[in-house]
């Protein structure tokens, strides 16, 4: 489902934020991206979603080569992703309702479609009956399932999280988490770049772990240390 | 037809126009100057060209005949001014038609009761098959005998003609320069615009709205800055013609201005389709250098 070979990033101002990496993710696994600031895992889900463009390498995301898209097929590259971010990106003019929808009317659905398919999300992530709210009026953790809900309106097959829990406290992450667990149930593909210790090892998920840029270790059913739950840790 | 994805897009043109009031009222006020004054210009240039043309259309040679001329010597010299080849027309006007025929034209603008007597000479009014052949057809005719005095108009047709076109190259500088203007005020009243709606965008962006559904409101918002500062111009053009039109018309007699047209109508979907284009374009740009970056 998301390929990257060989892939390098460096930044116009000299920065290698990602060096030879090679990862392979399937279709419907879940998947944290975890590692210190600066390691590069932002990066990488900046060239998943075509924000950056690889120095050099294949990156290839639901059987599409994003390394050698063209500007103008970005839009329909999107449009199979859902993209969420720590700070939650909603438009606070826009009731939730609204920034779901936009989604949506942004692309060209047409309105019945829109009527149809925006209650169902706001209904999955357990918001429907704050749907005339505005982002101002929620708690973060309702922000940011707001903000799921628009990145699942569209049906992505892959959705990528950057730091989904980074502006919420304990219960509201593990709530993020677990709604972002019945999203992948339902057959979606995750990867949840993430700081987030207690989460990594409360899910025992694949971890993909990066350090100055490299893979340095990718674990099935892993912690966010390597081999180490955070009880270990703390204890040893 | 899906009424819902045009109430959305309506809605977000008018969300942002409203927003941005201060910005978008100079971008539809340079407009609307821009347009009055190429309202303005054409108007002068249609006066001129109908002008001209009709001055040129009377470049005729008037040949006064001396007063104590006999029906006989009349008759001998318009058949010898009908015998030149040089000559398209020739036509005899007793002063009594002459007289007349003045009053008749400047009725409601000058009380012509007020001359004493009737102060025209009878003349002949001859024209020539070419313009060009005015002078030496004048020339001829002044030395015929019983003919007292020879006038012809030439060079001032020739010289109004020639202001005529130094007035339009002026115009069209300060017209372009205009809307230049215009265009930059409009262009840069949009880039703000997406300057304050960057976070909008680039969430569009991020949820796949391709460049057409992101510029589009930005483009009617400049179409619709155009085509409101085309609006206020003809409504300035308007009144102008409905309130100094008269006026001026009363105030220079003696240019003929009642027969040139100035038919604001007419103009109205030029001046529209101008304003829209103004606003269009630089919208385009405005938004197409966002995109881009």
């Amino acid at each position: 489902m998301l390929s990257l070979r060989n892939v390098s990033l460096v930044y116009p101002n000299g920065v290698h934020a990602l060096d030879h990496v090679n990862l392979e993710i399937a279709k419907g696994e879940f998947v944290f991206l975890v590692g210190d600031s600066g390691t590069g895992k932002s990066s990488m889900l900046r060239l998943l979603y075509r924000e950056a463009r690889p120095t050099s390498g294949e990156i290839t995301v639901d059987g599409i080569r994003v390394d050698r898209l063209r500007r103008n097929r970005i839009a329909a590259l999107r449009r199979h992703l859902g993209v969420v971010f720590q700070d939650f990106k909603l438009l606070v003019d826009k009731t939730v309702w609204e920034n779901v929808a936009f989604a949506m009317q942004v692309t060209g659905a047409h309105t019945r479609d829109v009527m149809r398919q925006v209650p169902r999300v706001l209904d999955l992530v357990g918001l429907a009956h704050k749907s005339r709210m505005y982002p101002g009026e929620l708690s973060g953790g309702e922000q940011q399932r707001s903000a799921i809900a628009r990145a699942l309106v569209n049906n992505p097959k892959i959705l990528l999280c950057d730091e989904p829990t980074g502006n919420l406290d304990p219960v509201n992450s593990n709530e993020i988490m677990e709604l972002l667990s019945r999203i992948n149930l339902k057959g979606t593909t995750v990867v949840v770049a993430t700081h987030n210790q207690s989460v990594v090892d409360r899910m025992r998920r694949r971890v993909v772990r990066l350090e100055e840029g490299r893979v340095s270790t990718d674990e099935e059913r892993g912690y966010y240390y390597l081999g180490l739950g955070q009880g270990q840790v703390l204890s040893g | 037809m899906d009424w819902g994805k045009v109430k959305f897009f309506l809605g977000e043109v008018l969300r942002n126009f409203t927003r941005n009031a201060g910005m978008q009222a100079t971008a539809i006020g340079t407009v609307a100057i821009t347009i009055v004054l190429l309202g303005t210009f054409l108007f002068i240039r249609a006066a001129l060209a109908g002008l001209g043309g009709q001055l040129l259309d009377q470049i005729t040679i008037s040949a006064a005949v001396a007063n104590n001329a006999s029906n006989a010597q009349v008759a001998t010299l318009r058949r010898s001014i009908a015998a030149d080849p040089r000559v398209a027309s020739v036509e005899y006007v007793p002063k009594e038609k002459g007289w007349a025929d003045l009053r008749r034209r400047l009725r409601g603008q000058i009380d012509t009761t007020l001359i004493p007597g009737n102060p025209l000479p009878d003349v002949f009014r001859i024209r020539a098959r070419h313009p060009e052949a005015v002078p030496s057809v004048a020339t001829s005719v002044a030395r015929l005998s019983g003919i007292a005095s020879v006038r012809y108009g030439h060079a001032e047709v020739a010289r109004l003609l020639q202001l005529g076109d130094v007035l339009r190259r002026i115009g069209v500088g300060v017209i372009v320069l205009f809307f230049c203007v215009a265009g930059i005020i409009i262009a840069n009243t949009i880039r703000l615009t997406v300057f304050a709606r960057r976070r909008e965008i680039s969430i569009m962006q991020l949820v796949g709205a391709t460049n057409f559904y992101i510029r589009a409101p930005f483009i009617c918002e400049g179409l619709l800055a155009g085509l409101v500062g085309a609006l206020l111009a003809v409504v300035i053009l308007g009144v102008a013609r409905a309130t100094i039109w008269p006026k001026l018309v009363s105030a220079l007699v003696f240019i003929p201005l009642n027969s040139v047209s100035f038919q604001l109508g007419q103009m109205v979907g030029e001046l529209f389709v101008i304003g829209g284009a103004v606003g269009l374009i630089a919208s385009w740009i405005a938004v197409g250098r966002h995109l881009r970056a």
